[in-house]
């Protein structure tokens, strides 16, 4: 499956970034092979509806799943309507961590 | 580190000047105000300000005179009717949408980057505070409000202090979720006002968005006890708790017109021992998190 982390750099030993709209990048990872692939958040740098802006990148990348730590409104009601699985507890480790203890708990 | 952040919903229900008083009550914290559009908490704690620095967000169309053909693609191109007859584009109107850079003919249009505002690192008698100030007519702006944060963060390890109080913004819109998303603990702010309980509930569904936990203060309640009676009971419905209510008091116009915090203003009695109150019961909510 296709999993995308909110992250604080471009690589999986980075540390999750919780913000889902103004994290500087998505790292997506491919749960069976663990190859990934960095994106710089387009919501990083923006005045106002970063969120928005950052579900438009995962509605691009036909992921499954984003591990991040809060999002806002609309963004979660953006990214249900694209069918993304969010899930909300992801802070606190490397993006590689996330990903393993997400599959873990599968 | 844990940050605590004031909001309310609806503006003018007295989220700073409850800030203030927290200021002058606690230890140990950076405050930030992050009520970009309408900073006015520096007008309290008066902060000896050590470093600005400006904040360049948007961006604006400029028209390369020399090169321009006078076709008038870009001014019938344009939305916002920021090209002058003249072809020169007035920045203030500009939204930056680039239409007018992709539309001309002659690629003799770019952006440049603005200043929209500056941010401030200043000190103050209460310990540390950082505070920013849109331009005039500037949009106000989740990004500083981030900004902000994210400074207060590096203040609070560089003092090795141990929390952060964020006079937030009003409202419910994209400074707002700048302002609440990973903070420990809200402090909503309402009014007995048939605004401020509806605002009070766009505001909880917020701060249950984010997750983050929220305590009630009803300010001014005994303006309308009929409202505060309904405040209170949505409160318990939601599980909420209702950690003060605030009497209205002519003194605490006073102190503001004196420019003076309210818990260290002399004219005042009762409603500062009410606030010390509350904020006791505040800082204790907070280190249980």
């Amino acid at each position: 499956m296709n999993i995308a982390v909110s992250a604080a750099g471009d690589s999986l030993d980075d540390q999750v970034d919780g913000r889902f709209g103004r994290c500087p990048f998505f790292v997506f990872v491919e749960s069976e092979s663990m190859a990934y692939k960095a994106v710089p958040n387009p919501g990083a740098g923006a005045m106002g509806g970063a969120a928005t802006k950052a579900a438009q990148v995962l509605a691009e990348s036909n992921v499954d799943i984003v591990l991040t730590g809060s999002v806002g409104p609309n963004a979660e009601r953006s990214l249900n309507a694209l069918g993304v699985e969010v899930v909300t507890d992801a802070s606190g480790t490397t993006v590689r961590e996330a990903v393993s203890n997400f599959l873990d708990k599968k | 580190m844990k940050e605590l952040v004031i909001v309310s919903g609806k503006g003018g229900t007295g989220k700073t000047t409850l800030a203030a008083s927290f200021a002058a009550l606690s230890n140990d914290k950076v405050m930030a105000d992050c009520d970009v559009d309408a900073a006015d908490l520096h007008l309290l704690l008066k902060p000896n300000i050590l470093k600005t620095e400006k904040f360049i967000s948007s961006q604006v169309a400029v028209i390369d005179q020399e090169s321009c053909l006078a076709c008038d693609i870009c001014r019938n191109v344009c939305r916002f009717d920021a090209i002058s007859e003249d072809y020169v584009v007035n920045p203030m109107d500009c939204e930056g949408c680039r239409f007018c850079e992709r539309m001309c003919p002659i690629e003799a249009i770019h952006m440049e980057k603005q200043e929209n505002g500056r941010w401030h690192i200043a000190e103050t008698e209460f310990g540390p505070m950082v505070f920013a100030q849109l331009g005039v007519a500037e949009e106000n702006s989740g990004q500083l409000v981030s900004l902000v944060r994210k400074e207060a963060q590096k203040l609070a390890k560089e003092n090795n202090l141990n929390y952060i109080i964020i006079d937030g913004p009003p409202g419910v819109g994209c400074p707002v979720n700048s302002a609440i998303t990973g903070a420990q603990l809200a402090v909503i702010v309402t009014e007995p006002t048939m605004s401020g309980i509806h605002d009070l509930m766009r505001i909880l569904e917020l701060t249950r968005q984010f997750r983050v936990p929220a305590l009630v203060i009803v300010n001014k309640f005994d303006l309308n006890l009929e409202n505060t009676k309904e405040i209170k009971s949505y409160c318990q419905k939601q599980q909420v708790e209702v950690v003060g209510e605030i009497p209205f008091d002519p003194g605490v116009i006073e102190a503001l017109k004196a420019g003076e915090i309210l818990v260290r203003f002399s004219g005042d009695g009762k409603v500062s021992e009410i606030v010390a109150d509350i904020w006791k019961r505040v800082f204790n909510r907070l280190q249980l998190i």
